[in-house]
């Protein structure tokens, strides 16, 4: 197809042996960490200190995962459904919230519109990492400190979200089917549930990816505000077990086996999307 | 809402309305309000939990807020940052989150353009070799920072016998933790790992929105494929690098995780004996949740804010003039 | 790629009511567990292993309607989460285990505990070591904590790798080794010297109890930094192992210092009664070669704990009845057989059940005798309000040297300067 155009643009460049090679050493070296941390959940503590330390996985999975999961001050298990509840409901809201918004940012006449949309695209430079110290004060005014409202309740919908939507919707939704839809007297919320939402499946898949991996590995304002309690998400009971007093490496990493597994899943199976997700400019 | 069995006629006049249709108050504020209440969440959201934050950390650094020594609490103006001024802790931990910065940026964005540059040639199996190296980035980055701070450890660590395979460190092992150096190397490590794939990709993208027909003029110079990508290549995608540059100026400047779970104690949030390696993010939660310091902890905040824009722009400004440099 | 979208929607829209549904309901649930006579639990906060699970089984059994929930953690961090919630107002422990380290920094906010005192615990007075429970009240008078145990101080070394070394392995020779700190380093160096092994696990561990030793802490009474006085003495000798190369430098309670056990990495251990409990459950099959000689440079105490009540808990009566529980000698005397924590309760001390009792993993050393004695003649030290803090400045100090990235001549200004700026934090 491309006979017309001289090869040599990259795209038309047949890969050699050698690109083939650099991938698989850059693979070699993605997997590598994962990998490492099954061999070191699967070992026995003899295994670990050995010299050179394992690289082959030993037999000893159960017996690490039944310490992890048995020891009562960590909650793993209970860190995991948190995580998930927290994950799900802060996926869930930011579809349904972004789509909404960026429908009606890519769709509607309002007044407004531009100049709202514009102070979207603003926030999105502001890093809200560093209102922590507020965010404490605020969740603690609330009374939610320590609860999982307190992390649920700021990753409702994000500025990226609304935007990545509002770009999809434009592209994917001619106007005049949300024209004809109005003229048949459906109304916005309607048209939305029957008109938008099915034309944006792929989109919502990427956008729920993103925001599930990230709610998931999210680290720092779960660790200042669960720490301590009864509810730690999966990655705050993760630094628990790094950090007691009888800290052992293999169940420390069988704990973070457990907790990669289900992005490991999810990389299988909506790979493809994110992807298309990051390839289409999207964020952390 | 029995909305389905409503029809509406062409006209929107509503005194010659039909039975049937929606009444006009329904009308009016579906198209006139509805937009609004539309992106209300979204506004209101940032407003209490983005905006408001930021605005109220101002005014808590502006004030003595001590959750144990309360007797001294009250506004104090400037001296939080004052103290900030001449707070070795503080520029210490600076120096640390800059050294990390580029040890991880630049080799970062640097190979993920070599990678992005293999990835964009005609290739067996291309969505595979794409997924695969987004494997670092669904990792959570508190797992994979456990994983090698067991691999950098200094007894029986992984690598230090990669070290030793090629001759180094035999009698006496590398401790990585103890180095200034060594800590930056072993962090820079991790955050690079995390982070290559995902710009390998998003640099891809824009690659691939190259008109092929630019490298065909090119060709008729006879360019090869290196300075291809550098002369060609690199400046057509400058956005996308801009845009790389300022993503990590912003991650890289608040880094947390890593240096915090790299600690063999990390409930003490050291960032090593000497704070060697402890970042600007690290200090404020420290100063905040330890110290239970919240005025200064959020003066160190508005600190970096500043920091982080000036970084960001210069950032900016260079990658500009690098890339249009013509 | 369509069917994932579908399905994702699906999946979200369910896990949205899911989690509303979840997250109302525990919100719930919480609050009703405090009334009625439903069970009850008792969250218990602390650090390492004090010798609790089985106690915890016997009172659950004993008592149907309450539950008991362990939380053990790492020393600093449970110290500084008590004191993250207790400014928050909630979420704190129903019981939490209070360090000496931090004792005064806590009853310093009595009024964020339940005074025992109020609860009846003004008969425990007599049963007490007098300063244990004068440690443990407020300045007006309310007696937050009850003591569980004292540290002493004793030296732990291991019989094989003396043996193998030809060091004595008898413990009344082997303390004769060292009746002062420099004749316990000229000890190290033959051991280091012959093996070529390391003799200590870390030079902290030899700060730590010679600072106990000394009559004056980091703080003086009126909560002044005193530098100069017993830390310059302890980080002195610090400086001297880690100059002479026999430590392994291994920090305390973390995987390499637990590895540094089973490989061997060193031969001593400066242990104070709660030690004990460590050893056993960091090397458990080293069993039978352990001993325990005399420290050199006298007796002292490191460590010891109260348990506290604070006042934000749903169930403080049910709390102190547990507490109360704890303390009496027939459970004191079991946490002693099991971790080896040593009562703070003077009556025990002369218990044939403490006085005969013969630990098996330490060569049937009778701990009960070694520890009971220096506990006795103890001339405790006044802890200051930040204490905590300080000693983590000045350790930090310490593993810089054994580090190598700071030499040991100009670690005693950077010692000074780190306590300072620890003191003012």
């Amino acid at each position: 197809m491309s006979s017309r155009l001289l090869s040599r643009a990259p795209q038309d460049t047949p890969g050699t042996w050698k690109s083939y090679l650099g991938l698989t050493a850059i693979l070699l070296v993605s997997a590598f960490p994962v990998y490492w941390m099954f061999v070191i959940a699967t070992s026995s503590d003899e295994a670990v200190m050995s010299s050179p330390p394992a690289l082959i996985p030993g037999d000893q999975l159960m017996v690490n995962l039944r310490e992890v999961f048995t020891m009562q001050d960590v909650y793993f298990t209970a860190s995991l459904i948190n995580s998930l509840i927290v994950a799900l409901a802060v996926t869930a809201s930011t579809l349904f919230f972004c789509s909404l918004a960026g429908f009606a940012f890519a769709k509607l006449r309002f007044k407004g519109n531009n100049v709202l949309m514009f102070i979207v695209i603003l926030t999105l430079t502001v890093p809200n990492q560093l209102g922590v110290v507020a965010l404490f004060i605020v969740m603690n005014e609330l009374g939610w400190n320590g609860t999982l409202l307190a992390v649920i309740a700021p990753g409702l919908v994000t500025a990226f979200g609304v935007f990545y939507m509002r770009q999809f919707i434009g592209h994917a939704i001619p106007d005049e089917l949300v024209e004809a839809a109005r003229i048949d007297g459906a109304l916005t919320l309607r048209i939305y549930w029957t008109v938008v939402v099915p034309a944006i499946r792929p989109a919502l898949a990427v956008l729920g990816l993103l925001t599930f991996v990230a709610t998931w590995n999210d680290f720092q304002w779960p660790l200042i505000t669960l720490n301590g309690t009864d509810y730690p998400t999966s990655m705050v009971a993760l630094s628990d077990l790094a950090s007691g007093n009888y800290v052992v490496y293999r169940r420390v990493l069988a704990g973070a086996f457990v907790a990669t597994v289900p992005l490991v899943i999810l990389l299988l199976a909506g790979g493809r999307q994110l992807v298309r997700g990051i390839m289409e400019g999207a964020l952390k | 809402m029995a909305l389905t069995d409503v029809r509406v006629a062409h006209t929107e006049e509503p005194k010659h309305a039909p039975p049937k249709r929606p009444k006009f108050w329904l009308h009016r504020f579906d198209t006139k309000t509805f937009p609004y209440l539309m992106v209300a969440p979204f506004f209101v959201l940032f407003a209490i939990f983005g905006l408001f934050p930021l605005l109220f950390n101002a005014v808590v650094s502006l004030r003595h807020w001590h959750l144990i020594d309360k007797e001294k609490n009250g506004w104090v103006g400037l001296d939080n940052f004052t103290k900030l001024a001449s707070d070795t802790d503080f520029w210490d931990a600076l120096v640390n989150t800059f050294g990390i910065f580029i040890l991880s940026t630049v080799p970062q964005l640097l190979i993920a353009l070599m990678i992005a540059n293999v990835l964009n040639r005609k290739l067996r199996g291309a969505t595979f070799w794409r997924i695969g190296i987004l494997l670092p980035y669904v990792t959570p980055v508190a797992a994979s920072s456990l994983v090698f701070a067991v691999f950098f450890s200094r007894d029986n660590g992984l690598a230090n016998w990669f070290l030793s395979l090629v001759g180094f460190g035999q009698e006496q092992p590398l401790d990585w933790r103890a180095g200034t150096w060594s800590s930056w190397i072993a962090i820079a490590v991790m955050v690079n790992w995390k982070w290559i794939g995902y710009n390998a990709l998003l640099y891809l993208s824009a690659m691939q929105a190259i008109p092929k027909d630019v490298y065909e003029a090119a060709a008729v110079d006879g360019a090869s494929p290196w300075r291809q990508l550098w002369k060609i290549t690199v400046p057509m995608i400058q956005p996308v690098v801009l845009f790389t540059v300022i993503l990590s100026t912003i991650g890289g400047l608040q880094l947390f995780t890593e240096p915090m779970l790299f600690d063999e104690n990390p409930a003490q949030a050291n960032g090593g004996y000497d704070h060697q390696w402890r970042t600007i993010a690290q200090l404020i939660y420290r100063v905040g949740w330890s110290d239970l310091n919240l005025g200064y902890a959020a003066a160190m905040s508005w600190a970096l804010f500043l920091i982080i824009l000036i970084v960001a722009g210069i950032n900016a400004l260079a990658t500009r003039r690098l890339g249009g440099g013509k | 790629m369509e069917q994932f979208g579908r399905r994702a929607l699906r999946l979200g829209a369910a896990g949205l009511v899911a989690a509303l549904a979840i997250t109302g309901c525990s919100g719930k649930s919480t609050e009703n567990s405090g009334g009625g006579d439903s069970t009850i639990t008792l969250k218990v906060n602390f650090w390492g292993d004090m010798g609790l699970d089985q106690l915890k089984t016997k009172y659950e059994a004993a008592h149907p309607n309450v539950k008991i929930s362990l939380n053990t953690g790492e020393y600093q961090a449970q110290h500084q989460d008590l004191q993250k919630k207790l400014v928050a107002g909630s979420g704190a422990p129903d019981i939490s285990a209070v360090d000496e380290g931090f004792i005064v920094q806590f009853r310093e906010q009595a009024d964020q505990f339940v005074n025992l005192t109020d609860k009846g615990a003004g008969a425990l007075e007599s049963k007490y070591l007098p300063w244990k429970w004068q440690a443990s009240k407020s300045a007006a008078g309310q007696q937050i904590g009850l003591g569980t145990d004292v540290g002493g101080l004793a030296m732990c070394y291991r019989t094989d790798l003396f043996k193998a070394a030809g060091l004595p392995t008898d413990r009344a020779e082997v303390s004769k080794l060292w009746p002062t700190w420099d004749a316990f380093l000229q000890t190290g160096k033959t051991y280091t010297d012959k093996t070529k092994k390391k003799f200590i696990d870390s030079a902290t561990n030899l700060f730590n109890p010679i600072l106990s030793q000394q009559p004056v802490g980091f703080y003086s009474e009126q909560e002044q930094l005193q530098m100069e006085g017993g830390p310059k003495v302890a980080f002195d000798v610090a400086m001297k192992a880690l100059d002479s190369g026999i430590s392994a430098n291994l920090a305390s309670f973390q995987p390499n210092w637990d590895q540094g056990f089973k490989q061997d990495q060193f031969a001593v251990l400066a242990c104070p009664a709660w030690m004990l409990g460590h050893i056993q459950k960091t090397a458990p099959d080293q069993a039978g070669k352990w001993d325990i000689a005399a420290i050199p440079g006298g007796g002292g105490n490191w460590g010891g704990s109260w348990w506290t009540i604070p006042k934000q808990g749903k169930n403080v009566d049910e709390a102190y009845k547990f507490v109360e529980w704890l303390i009496q000698p027939e459970q004191q005397i079991e946490v002693f057989k099991t971790v080896g924590n040593l009562p703070s309760q003077p009556a025990l001390y002369k218990d044939p059940a403490v006085l005969d009792y013969k630990k098996e993993f330490f060569t049937n050393a009778p701990t009960g005798q070694i520890f009971a004695s220096t506990a006795e003649n103890l001339k405790p030290q006044y802890l200051g309000k930040k204490n905590g803090p300080t000693r983590l400045a000045v350790e930090n100090v310490i593993n810089r040297v054994g580090q190598g990235t700071l030499k040991s001549a100009d670690a005693w200004a950077e010692a000074v300067k780190e306590a300072e700026k620890a003191a003012n934090s």
